[in-house]
């Protein structure tokens, strides 16, 4: 499955909503997660929180190729982003293993291949410098053998052909 | 000196964040005040709180390898609030993490460096620790080990009519060491940390964690989380299981 996720309000062409199995753009509207573990521990792959996240741990987990398009926050993911990333951690087991010599959780859907990490808006060298370990890391908790963070806007030419 | 502490875990009471806080505060002197942030009800008090503050210490989980998302916002309304009042606030920052690796905690703390040079206050370094829901579970059960303890104190009292039995505080003894060996790396970090706060020094960035194998360890959180999920029932609702979308 190839999914995109993007937090800017843009009308996306058909063209490019034809190039994914699943579009989502992250309105803002669910709550942070609590912590509370539960979506290992009570009801695996499944917020207890009952709003649109409910579920994202599964179509993160089913994804092969993940797009995500993301505004700069200091070097890492803007916060309507950061918060679906949070509430997916359900696609992971609470087991844990190895993976490159350090410690993370088993994958409930296995490894999956490639992320793309489209970072836009005002970004320093430094924050550049910390986008780049942000998407190894990413790509270690998550399994992805492929991941590629691009600086450049893909919604530069107001519809998003670019993705 | 006002130093102010900021919980920013999400969990409403014990978090591994709290705790931590609360024993470098242990070691701070000078005028401390303590805040949570959990939703953005708490924004406005704790931007009054810090706005005669000479130090601010945040506190935090790492959540998939950065800052909760819930921070975020909070952060943009500081940076903000330091740009127009012209702030040059000292910074300090623990995390605690899930996994033993303590050095997991790097991409978050250059976030809030970041967060720093954008705000035009002072980055004076951070603390990350590995093995954070140990460290927060050992505490716990050294409550719950005082407990009996006493419990067993005052059983012998009314069986044998002994005052102070020996036994239940030798256990208990042993037990607070066990928990001090394991935990003595992040207290020896944490008091250094608290003495470059008291001195208005920069620390760094520094990495410790619960003083176990990593395979040990492994299987500790194995066994924690299958007993958890066996009491919460989690282990018999498809607990591996690649499920779905439902819609
Ligand atoms: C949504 C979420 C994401 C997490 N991501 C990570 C992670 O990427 N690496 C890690 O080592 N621990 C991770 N953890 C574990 C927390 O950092 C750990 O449980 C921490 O001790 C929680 O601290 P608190 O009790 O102060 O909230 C995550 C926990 C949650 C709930």
């Amino acid at each position: 499955m190839k999914l995109l996720i993007y937090d800017r309000d843009i009308t996306l062409s058909d063209s490019v909503k034809e190039k994914y199995d699943r579009v989502i753009f992250a309105d803002g509207r669910y709550a942070p997660c609590q912590g509370c573990f539960k979506c290992w521990t009570k009801t695996p792959a499944t917020c207890v929180m009952k709003d649109s996240l409910h579920e994202m741990c599964r179509i993160i987990g089913l994804t092969d190729d993940l797009v995500i398009v993301t505004e700069n926050w200091y070097g890492g993911y803007s916060p309507v982003i950061k918060n679906i990333l949070d509430r997916s951690i359900g696609m992971s087991t609470p087991m844990s293993t190895y993976r490159h010599w350090q410690m993370h959780h088993v994958l409930r859907y296995g490894r999956y291949n490639s992320a793309r990490i489209y970072v836009t808006g005002d970004i320093s060298d430094k924050e550049k410098e910390t986008w780049k370990l942000m998407g190894q890391r990413n790509a270690l908790n998550w399994g992805v053998s492929d991941v590629e963070v691009i600086f450049s806007d893909p919604f530069s030419d107001g519809e998003g052909a670019d993705l | 000196m006002k130093t102010v502490f900021i919980d920013c875990s999400p969990k409403k009471r014990l978090s591994a964040s709290g705790f931590i806080m609360g024993l470098t505060e242990l070691f701070v002197l000078g005028k401390k005040k303590n805040e949570k942030l959990r939703t953005p009800a708490d924004h406005e008090r704790i931007l009054s709180e810090i706005s005669d503050a000479e130090t601010i210490v945040f506190s935090m989980p790492l959540y998939v390898d950065g800052v909760p998302s819930h921070l975020l916002p909070f952060l943009k309304k500081m940076e903000t609030f330091c740009r127009e009042h012209n702030k040059t606030f000292n910074v300090y920052v623990i995390a605690n993490n899930g996994f033993i690796e303590g050095k997991q905690n790097e991409p978050l703390m250059r976030i809030m460096e970041n967060f720093c040079d954008r705000s035009g206050i002072k980055w004076c370094g951070g603390l990350g620790i590995g093995g954070g829901v140990m460290m927060n579970v050992m505490r716990i059960l050294l409550v719950v080990f005082l407990g009996i303890a006493v419990l067993r104190t005052i059983l012998s009292l009314i069986n044998e009519g002994s005052f102070f039995p020996v036994r239940p505080w030798i256990v208990f003894g042993n037990q607070i060491l066990e928990v001090l060996a394991l935990g003595c790396g992040i207290i020896t970090f944490d008091i250094w940390f608290a003495n470059c706060i008291n001195r208005k020094k920069e620390y760094g960035k520094h990495y410790t964690r619960i003083m176990l194998p990593s395979f040990v360890f492994i299987i500790c959180a194995d066994l924690f989380f299958t007993i958890i999920s066996v009491f919460q029932g989690g282990i018999f609702r498809g607990w591996f299981s690649r499920k779905k979308p439902t819609e």
